[in-house]
């Protein structure tokens, strides 16, 4: 198999030239600080933006102190601005949102993991995907050219006429029926966390253990007692997790809600009516903003929208960190 | 035997002893290649290796064997300072190769793996052709003209006993070859660098019988060339390859020796335990 | 054993499942709903003007070409910033400073990062850039959009590297391989469809994105290829037709919408398409 010459250069050492160590040094140090240097302008990036923001509304939070949370008030005009409504209307879609969205959401995944047939998995699974990259400003267009027109013509009259008798909600859902409103921001923020939730709860569904399930079916189980008395609670951390993602998605979206919200500074009473939320108000006025208090307040805005965001994903994490780790730790 | 003209002097007195099985490793003149003295080895607080003091020898092919956990891996990996990968883990005490202590800070650890190769337990082929492969290592310290480094890539894979099958489709992905091909490819990998020593971490654990033939039988020629270093929990297989061997257990050396008289005549009560089947 | 019982358990159990199906179908009956929207409005609007003319004033015929030029030219600048610093800094957290505190420091902020709201991003660089330059223009707007695509494109190359067998890197410096020549020839080329897969998500999340553009590169009425100006993008452009009155207006924002979306489904899909390959081999 080996003639005498091939054993004989496969013995000599191989030469190491000293140009090519020296030439390793210097890469070497290069990648090294490069990759440095970048993670550390990661992290300077990040400060700049949380300090920037803070920087921009001190002149809001001296000029109104903590009222500035608590007025409704916002008026150009003689410079008195509260973020008040538009706290409530980012607090309110995010909350219909959720409503509609989570059991949708959840509904959607029970079906991929437990009804679909197998073929049928994938293709929905990825049409479901899909939908979370579909551009936000695709939502606000079709939101505001046909989502509005048909919630004002055929589901809001109903929503109206049912409840019209009724103490408290009659006037939670009182008219006239506008089409866009916090109401109608809430359905299109329902849809777009839909696709955030889902992922999330597919794949920590499918962290079950088959036996842990198959155990269940053998005591007759049915396919919903499994679920809510298995899966769900084996899976709480990483559910409460997609729900929390899905929730920042909702706080922060701006364009589908721009469209759709009716640009209102006020606190209605009726979710039906036209309202306003933190990221649709700067998006509005910020090139229009005159004067060093108007800008400021709007950027005072979205320090608070960063750190309801802040608090809602590290909430998020910690529930999906802790699942990570559970999980980890038991196989 | 380091220098660069071919060393055609070896070749007449080491012959290739193709299909014969014998130990002689007291027959000839012995050098110590590699001297391991007093090392011990911790991870983290925890010490893994006691004072381990052991003679490599030239040329030969030297067994680690014991229990699992015993540190075997762990002193092979001392050679080629792998732990230094990781952070937490340190060596104390000497290794003397060529002249040089291998532990000493200063060491450049590059130049140092390129002397001392290693083949791992699993195969590991890189994301690579074939082809590419067996030159990624020679690039790194080489500049070889296209013929040249053509030369080297098939002498390398005849060496390691893989150019016939091979030879037809270098071009392709080595991540496409079957286990036991995978591994010999490693191997060429490993020597087409050249190294003076050459480690092997359990090469063939997962690999079957056939294949594992096939490596056992390359281990055997290699040794004409290279000194040899074998982990291996496979007692058969020290036996079959080994010229000498040392048995470890719970990071201490227990006996080393030459392979016959380990298994035939061993000194230590648990050396014996542990060769009969009485333990680990 | 109890029929009672048994019999309103499996009921409940039906309308549940039913409620399932119900879940799904309307899920995917929204997803067909949008894009059926967006064909039915938009193609429609699809000619060789809307790539070839520039945006028009109300009421006469236009394209959108100033539109897709500033797109295409801001979505380059994104890229070409954020790509390498964040393939830079994922590396260095999985490969140099792997477990140290700096990468455990950046691996946090990234993560904040990479899901702040994007219209806190353009606060941020009008701040930064707007303001100190005095005037909007197509360079903060690729700043604002690189912004989006580095934590993207820093988590993937972590998550990716992070796959990569240690035995891969031990075998390479076994080899005598230095440690850019583990990382650069080795790690990254086993990592690189998944790499890839990430700079094209980003891309993707930058192409259609919108507020941060609206205080940064603004927009523009006619052709400009003054980086230091403002100039038209087209999702502001989309925007602001959309919410005008005007119905040729409107028309043009549905043909850019539909561009816009089928852009982006490209790349999500081809994104799929590339780490399903990966991941089966």
């Amino acid at each position: 198999m080996n003639s005498t010459a091939q054993v004989a250069t496969s013995i000599a050492q191989s030469e190491i030239s000293p140009s090519a160590l020296r030439r390793h040094g210097i890469w070497d140090a290069l990648l090294r600080n490069a990759t440095r240097t970048a993670a550390i302008t990661v992290l300077l990036l990040l400060g700049g933006v949380i300090l920037s923001l803070i920087h921009g509304s001190i002149p809001a939070f001296k000029a109104f102190g903590f009222s500035f949370l608590t007025t409704e008030t916002w008026n150009p005009v003689t410079e008195k601005f509260g973020a008040l409504a538009p706290i409530y209307g980012t607090l309110v879609t995010s909350f219909i949102a959720m409503l509609i969205g989570i059991p949708v959401s959840l509904g959607v995944a029970i079906f991929i993991t437990e009804l679909c047939p197998l073929w049928l998995r994938r293709p929905i699974s990825t049409a479901i995907e899909l939908l979370a990259g579909i551009p936000s400003i695709i939502y606000g267009i079709w939101g505001l050219f046909v989502l509005s027109p048909f919630l004002q013509a055929h589901v809001q009259p109903l929503i109206i006429a049912t409840f019209s008798g009724v103490p408290v909600l009659s006037s939670l859902f009182a008219g006239p029926p506008y089409g866009i409103g916090i109401f109608t921001a809430g359905i299109i923020l329902s849809i777009m966390v839909l696709p955030y939730i889902t992922s999330v709860t597919r794949d920590v569904f499918e962290t079950v253990p088959a036996v842990l399930k198959e155990s269940a079916y053998g005591l007759g189980c049915t396919t919903w007692e499994v679920v809510s008395k298995v899966v769900l609670p084996y899976t709480r951390a990483g559910v409460i997790g997609g729900i929390m993602l899905g929730l920042g998605r909702a706080l922060g979206e701006t364009m589908a809600v721009t469209f759709v919200i009716g640009n209102a500074h006020k606190i209605a009473a009726s979710i039906l009516a036209p309202g306003t939320t933190i990221s649709a108000n700067i998006a509005n006025e910020f090139t229009e903003a005159e004067g060093e208090l108007y800008t400021s307040s709007l950027v005072a805005q979205g320090l608070i929208l960063f750190g309801i965001t802040f608090i809602v994903l590290a909430a998020a994490r910690l529930m999906l960190l802790r699942l990570e780790m559970r999980s980890g730790s038991k196989v | 035997m380091n220098d660069n003209s071919p060393a055609s002097g070896s070749l007449t007195t080491q012959k290739p002893h193709l299909g014969v099985r014998e130990h002689e490793g007291a027959k000839q003149p012995l050098s110590e290649k590699v001297s391991v003295k007093d090392v011990c080895f911790f991870y983290g607080e925890s010490k893994a290796l006691k004072n381990i003091t052991l003679p490599i020898y030239e040329r030969k092919v030297t067994a680690l064997i014991g229990p699992s956990g015993c540190g075997k891996s762990t002193l092979l990996r001392i050679f080629n300072r792998m732990y230094d990968l990781y952070p937490k883990q340190r060596a104390e005490g000497e290794i003397l190769f060529d002249g040089g202590n291998v532990l000493d800070p200063k060491q450049d650890l590059n130049l140092l793996r390129a002397r001392i190769g290693m083949v791992f337990q699993k195969p590991t082929p890189f994301p690579m052709s074939i082809y590419d492969n067996i030159a990624f290592g020679i690039r790194l310290y080489e500049r070889l003209p296209k013929s040249e480094m053509d030369d080297r890539v098939e002498s390398a894979l005849k060496r390691a006993a893989l150019w016939d099958e091979v030879k037809s489709k270098l071009g392709t992905s080595g991540l496409g070859l079957s286990g036991g091909q995978q591994q010999r490819l490693c191997i060429a990998r490993t020597i087409a660098v050249r190294p003076e020593v050459v480690l092997l971490d359990e090469p063939t654990s997962a690999l079957d019988p056939i294949a594992t033939a096939k490596v056992e039988e390359l281990i055997y020629q290699l040794k004409n060339d290279y000194t040899i270093v074998i982990v291996t929990h496979n007692m058969q297989q020290a036996a079959r390859v080994a010229d000498y061997t040392a048995f470890m257990y719970l990071g201490e050396l227990v006996e080393f020796g030459e392979t016959r008289q380990v298994f035939t005549k061993p000194t230590k009560s648990r050396t014996e335990d542990y060769i009969t089947g009485r333990f680990g | 054993m109890n029929a009672a019982i048994y019999n309103r358990r499996r009921a409940v159990n039906s309308v549940i499942m039913l409620l399932a199906w119900f879940a799904a179908a309307s899920g995917i009956f929204v997803l067909a709903l949008i894009l059926g929207t967006l064909l039915y409005k938009g193609v429609g609007g699809v000619s060789w003007a809307v790539f070839s003319q520039n945006t028009p004033p109300p009421g006469s015929a236009g394209g959108l070409l100033n539109a897709i030029y500033g797109s295409v030219m801001m979505t380059l600048i994104g890229t070409a910033l954020g790509t390498p610093i964040g393939i830079l800094a994922g590396t260095y957290m999985a490969e140099y400073g792997r477990g140290s505190k700096l990468s455990m420091v950046v691996r946090f902020i990234n993560d904040i990062l990479l899901s702040a709201p994007s219209i806190v991003i353009g606060l941020f660089v009008y701040e930064m850039l707007v303001v100190t330059m005095g005037h909007f223009s197509a360079w903060a707007g690729g700043v604002a959009l690189g912004l989006l695509v580095l934590p993207v494109v820093v988590r993937t190359t972590e998550d990716m590297l992070l796959l990569v067998p240690d035995s891969m890197r031990e075998a390479s410096s076994a080899l005598g391989s230095p440690r850019w020549v583990v990382i650069m020839q080795v790690a990254y080329r086993a990592a690189r469809a998944g790499m890839l897969t990430g700079v094209l998500l980003a891309i993707a999340r930058i192409t259609g994105e919108t507020a941060p553009l609206l205080f940064t590169a603004l927009n523009n009425q006619f052709m400009s290829t003054n980086m230091n100006a403002p100039m038209a993008n087209l999702p502001v452009v989309i925007f602001q037709f959309a919410l005008s009155p005007y119905a040729d207006w409107q028309k043009l924002a549905w043909t850019g919408a539909l561009l816009i979306t089928v852009t982006v489904l490209i790349l999500n899909v081809g994104a799929r398409a590339l780490s399903t390959r990966t991941s089966k081999s």
